[in-house]
């Protein structure tokens, strides 16, 4: 039998310091009456905050290596770690046009094998010590970064040094970041926030780099000779700034950095001349269709000036009253009172080049119109109407409050005083960091939001269903429409057209086929399809898919003997979810009801499914079914009316070959047309074997880190 | 403050041992009571103008009682609805506008409530904390909403999640439930208990366990002890005394013998092993081994379980291990070994090979490499984690609920760096062996053939 022992009082009290032990006798000696009667009386409301005592962000000390390498230590003796951070102008504003990505993936790969260690010998040697080492690549600086206990200083100057000065990029590795970037861009491209902000960035800044992001293609573009070349161009000590946070003296850190880095040579790397922005002198309004959409991405901002203006506390201050936390009045007044929306929030981007102000939200549908001119009219109230005392302080306790707790360990030291140093704010911006806040007044906010927020001369980007969008925001601001790839359209291209593809029934081979479902290369579970002719001579596929932890599907679709839809019947559970679609198509129409998640919670809903449906119409379901009905050339580009239930949308997806290629799958090695289809709601990549009957060999869904490749 | 000769040559002796191996700063603290039995913990450190809030209450699961579970989860949540100067809202909207960080979390032996403030923002940490001690607004609106959100939290955290049934409530299963209840039902609690409270349950759960003498207050970081001390007094010194709560007890927790188990989870689409091992509690002197053991069997791409199950034999597409997975324990508690099965590969062929890399341990026992990579990563882990105010709060209630005393987190490094090879070895085979262990397996809802 054992008793568990009470909570540890006794044994605490036992080891009390001397002092507390009087403080407690004495306690016990006095009346509790009188001690009652000494106490100040308890607040009944907040107690207003302290006077805040002076800034002591630790100093810092410079120096400056023959090789032009800058180093900037803090010296803070309170633990016994260190943390180094080395940050180089080679951001991805330096990749080469047609190779964006370029900058991230040299940054992703650099700890991936270099000196005399493979990227596991690397792994091991620093989890070995329990310290961290990675490096990453933003608009305008690629940074490396390690942290350890102060006794393994060797071992994380010596990393680094491999990483940045002697980067191996083995085949494999780089084929393994590959896959892994166009798996993440893949579910980036199906977002439908990441698409507003991909067109917001493109349009805002025009011929300027910052205007660019990844695409399959510049990934896939990238070889390994460009990953090399990027790492001795501009990777180089001229421009470099490595900071040495911790337990460390300047002596130290300097004899350390002269030993791993002092032979580190080049000129410094070249500087570029970037174009100016676009100067807008009214609102426009980029609407993306995005067929089914249930959901709206809207953004709304301008350019603005960079990041070592004097108006920056200011506009610190403006955003945070405008959009900067769940407080502020963007959140508020479309969340909490209006209901519209999941979130709104707005922000100021600073990088080197050119600044940005945006304020963002994502809306139901109907209300797109209603939020847009909500968050219109919330940016000209900023800069018309005065911020009252009790928000102005809100705004600013919010920002000086948490700033502390940004600065408190020696990896978040490190990175502070690197971004104050890269994007020349001074040496006193930390320092000088909340009495710079503390100092800004109502006046000074209003002043900032007429030059930095500009909702009549703003870029809008709205990414959503263009059928229920266009006219609604038309009536706010003229609207160019174009669709997820960025190709212009009109809005006669948002009415459904009838199928002009035929389909060639003798391609449908009657039998079993069976696919292995790919997790980042690793069999993650399967799906299987039979195909019969039905008693009166039209067509049954009967489908299973089991994705491994997460959900399974059965499906049965029927069509008629020349292919025509007849009906879906799917069943299934999705992250323990039953889903339900059952659809007929007949006449004209699409009748019945589909219970499948909906975004953006992934919740299933049951929606009830009515909808015209043009001639020759298939069901999103029937699409791998049907594919190698189609008629395939080597430059075949199809369009067909697609009807997706789940979201009760018909949206017209284009399938073109994009290329010829060898493709090897668990079945064999077979020559395959690549078609990448559009118009749906996230991109989808096909191999279709080049023979006829044309069987589907590999499908490449966006949004999922997976592949599905024919086993039989 | 003296310490004994013996603790001194120990000192000695891990230093030797672990030659140049680094040890984080020392952490000065004073404790002391309030007469209405509030203990208080300060530790002044001024390496950052950040200071840390936290209050940590004696009430976990393990103090509920068979038709009442789910209560103190239940609490955690009462605790953010408001108090008699603070209106419903207005405690986030406050902290929010200092710039402050907070949460709270429910484990089976402790409720916590924690704030990282600007140092000037000291005062309202601690008010909002005394505010809601003194005068909780328990009223049936908050008890009905809440009771939702909870209800809401479980469909989401356990019902949808494949596997988290078998991790959140099954493996209490490995404890006897008529002679050591505390041990033996799950956080989470019963939702049937839950929707059969009512409030004056609720009012009398609160008086019982939120009263000042079950709670100890840590303040660390950037504050005057003068003045910290005098605002205590001042917003705590008036709360009452509650009754003293009623004594935990785990008489027999469990029923030697190996036990199996098969359960179906229907969000699972591949079956997993669960093995639980009952071990004892936090302050035994066996727990540094079993935890670095943990570390050595299955945390990270190289440990053991991935190398052997996942990388090599193929038979597993995840394995991992968790030592108490919510927190440590007075009483009983379980190392747990989590294993999902690879696509083809039969449930309880995995569980042999999992069975068998676990008998190994205690049979070749574990390499030099392995030790010291485990407490290195132990050491890193545990000095990277003092640079804040929070998580210094945190270790020295744990050194004062676990190992009897704050000071003891001075101390609490030499327990994992005394462990040797053969401790390891020997734990391995007193703990991990099969008449200890309690074995769920999971088995999917079978739609396919």
């Amino acid at each position: 039998m054992t008793r568990l022992p009470p909570a540890r009082a006794h044994r605490a009290a036992a080891r009390r310091p001397r002092v507390a032990v009087a403080a407690a006798a004495l306690a016990l000696l006095v009346p509790a009456m009188l001690t009652a009667q000494q106490r100040p009386p308890y607040p009944t409301e907040p107690p207003p905050p302290a006077p805040l005592t002076p800034a002591q962000f630790p100093p810092f000390q410079q120096a400056t290596l023959a090789n032009g390498l800058k180093l900037v230590v803090v010296e803070s003796h309170d633990q016994p770690v260190l943390s180094l951070s080395l940050a180089m102008p080679a951001g991805s504003a330096y990749d080469p046009a047609g190779k964006e990505g370029l900058a991230a993936m040299v940054a992703g790969l650099l700890d991936k094998g270099a000196g005399q260690r493979t990227a596991e010998e690397i792994a091991a040697t620093i989890e070995g010590v329990g310290g961290t080492l990675g490096a990453g690549a933003g608009a305008d600086f690629l940074t490396a970064r390690a942290s350890v206990l102060s006794n393994d200083a060797d071992l994380a100057f010596t990393l680094l040094g491999d990483v940045v000065l002697r980067p191996t990029f083995p085949e494999q590795e780089v084929e393994l970041a590959r896959t892994q970037t166009l798996s993440g861009l893949q579910l980036e491209l199906s977002q439908p926030a990441s698409l507003a902000e991909r067109f917001f960035d493109a349009n805002l800044y025009g011929q300027h780099p910052y205007a660019r992001h990844p695409t399959p293609e510049s990934i896939r573009a990238i070889t390994r000779d460009d990953l090399v070349a990027y790492q001795r161009a501009r990777l180089r000590p001229q421009g470099a700034l490595l900071v040495v946070a911790g337990d460390i003296s300047l002596a130290d850190a300097r004899q350390r950095a002269e030993r791993i880095f002092g032979g580190w040579t080049g000129t410094a790397p070249e500087g570029a001349a970037f174009p100016t922005p676009p100067q807008r002198t009214r609102t426009e309004i980029v609407l993306v269709h995005r067929p089914g959409s249930v959901q709206s991405n809207i953004v709304v901002g301008n350019t603005t000036f960079g990041p070592a203006s004097p108006l920056r506390p200011a506009s610190n201050v403006a955003n945070q009253v405008l959009g900067g936390g769940s407080d502020s009045r963007l959140f508020m007044i479309l969340r909490e009172q209006k209901g519209w929306t999941y979130g709104a929030y707005s922000s100021f981007a600073r990088p080197l080049g050119v600044g940005a102000f945006q304020a963002s939200a994502e809306v139901r549908t109907a209300v797109t119109d209603s939020a847009l001119r909500e968050m219109l009219t919330q940016l000209r109230r900023l800069r018309s109407e005065p911020v009252p005392a009790m928000e102005l302080e809100a705004a600013k306790g919010s920002l000086i409050g948490s700033f502390p707790l940004t600065v408190e360990t020696a990896a978040q030291i490190a990175g502070a005083v690197s971004n104050a140093l890269l994007y020349g704010l001074g040496t006193d911006y930390l320092h000088d960091y909340r009495t710079n806040l503390a100092a800004v007044t109502a006046a000074d906010v209003a002043k900032v939001a007429q030059t930095a927020i500009r909702p009549d001369s703003a870029l809008i980007v709205v990414v959503g269903d263009a059928t229920k969008l266009y006219d609604q925001l038309q009536a706010i601001a003229p609207v160019r429409l174009v669709n997820a790839q960025g190709d212009p359209l009109t809005p006669a291209d948002l009415t459904p057209k009838a199928s002009s593809v035929t389909l060639d029934p003798r391609r449908l081979a009657v039998g079993s086929d069976s696919f292995v479902v790919m997790l980042q290369g690793k069999p993650f579970g399967y799906q299987t399809s039979v195909t019969a002719r039905a008693p009166d001579g039209g067509y049954t596929v009967t489908e299973t898919t089991v994705l491994g932890p997460v959900g399974t599907q059965h499906t049965t679709l029927t069509f008629t003997d020349r292919l025509a839809m007849r009906r879906v019947e799917q069943s299934g559970t999705m992250q323990g979810q039953a889903m339900k679609t059952d659809v007929a198509y007949a006449n004209g129409k699409a009748t019945g009801t589909a219970a499948t998640p909906q975004p953006p919670t992934g919740q299933v809903q049951t929606v009830a499914v009515s909808a015209d449906v043009p001639a020759g119409a298939i069901d999103d379901n029937a699409v791998v079914a049907l594919l190698p009905t189609l008629p395939w050339t080597a430059d075949a580009k199809l369009t067909l009316p697609v009807f997706a239930a789940g979201s009760n949308a018909l949206q017209m997806q284009t399938f073109a070959v994009t290329g010829t290629e060898p493709v090897t799958v668990p079945l064999g090695t077979f020559p395959a047309y690549r078609v990448e289809v559009t118009g749906g709601q996230a991109p989808v990549t096909y191999w279709i074997e080049q023979a006829a009957p044309h069987r589907v060999l590999k499908i490449a869904p966006a949004g999922a880190p997976i592949t599905v490749e024919r086993a039989r | 403050m003296p310490r004994s000769t013996t603790a001194l040559a120990g000192g000695l002796l891990v230093l030797a041992a672990s030659l140049g191996a680094q040890q984080p700063g020392r952490i000065a603290t004073e404790s002391y009571s309030l007469p209405n039995g509030l203990t208080v913990v300060l530790a002044e450190d001024h390496s950052a103008q950040v200071v840390a809030v936290d209050v940590w209450y004696n009430v976990g699961s393990r103090n509920e009682r068979p038709g009442r579970t789910g209560f103190a989860h239940l609490f955690e949540h009462m605790m953010f609805q408001g108090s008699a100067n603070v209106a419903k809202g207005e405690h986030m909207a406050l902290l929010e506008r200092a710039g402050a960080s907070f949460n709270g979390s429910t484990t089976e032996d402790r409720t916590n409530y924690f704030e990282a403030v600007p140092s000037n923002r000291l005062n309202l940490a601690l008010w909002l904390e005394a505010d809601r001690m003194r005068s909780l607004a328990v009223t049936d609106s908050n008890f009905d909403n809440q009771r939702e959100a909870v209800k809401e939290e479980r469909r989401l955290r356990v019902d949808n999640q494949p596997y988290m049934a078998a991790i959140f409530e099954q493996t209490y299963g490995a404890f006897d439930s008529t002679s050591c209840f505390p041990y033996a039902h799950s956080i989470i609690g019963s939702m049937d208990d839950l929707n059969a409270a009512k409030t004056p349950d609720v009012k009398a759960f609160f008086d019982l366990y939120y009263a000042p003498n079950n709670a100890t207050l840590v303040v660390t970081g950037d504050f005057q002890p003068a003045e910290a001390k005098r605002l205590i007094e001042q917003y705590f010194g008036g709360i009452p005394r509650g009754q003293a709560p009623p004594p935990v007890t785990c008489e027999q927790s469990y029923t030697p013998g190996l036990q199996r188990r098969r359960v179906v989870d229907e969000k699972a689409n591949l079956p997993a092993v669960v093995q639980v091992y009952r071990v004892p509690a936090y302050d035994d002197a066996d727990m540094p081994a079993l935890e670095l053991l943990a570390t050595i069997l299955g945390q990270g791409e190289s440990s053991r379980l991935n190398r052997a199950l996942a990388r090599d034999a193929k038979v597993a597409a995840a394995a991992q291990t968790m030592l108490n997975p919510f927190g440590p324990r007075r009483g009983p508690g379980i190392f747990l070994f989590f294993t999902i099965a690879n696509q083809g590969v039969a449930v309880d062929t995995l569980d042999r090979l999992l069975t068998e890399q676990i008998a190994r341990i205690g049979r070749e026992g574990i390499t030099p490499e392995e030790l010291t990579k485990a407490q290195n990563s132990y050491r890193a882990d545990l000095i990277f984690g003092r640079q804040t105010a929070l998580s210094t709060a945190e270790a020295l209630h744990t050194a004062r609920m676990f190992l009897g005393s704050p000071e003891a987190v001075n101390t609490q490094l030499e327990r994992y760096m005394k462990v040797t090879a053969d401790d390891i070895r020997r734990v391995a085979a007193k703990y991990l062996r099969p008449e200890n262990a309690f074995i769920l397996i999971i088995t999917t809802k079978d739609v396919t053939s």
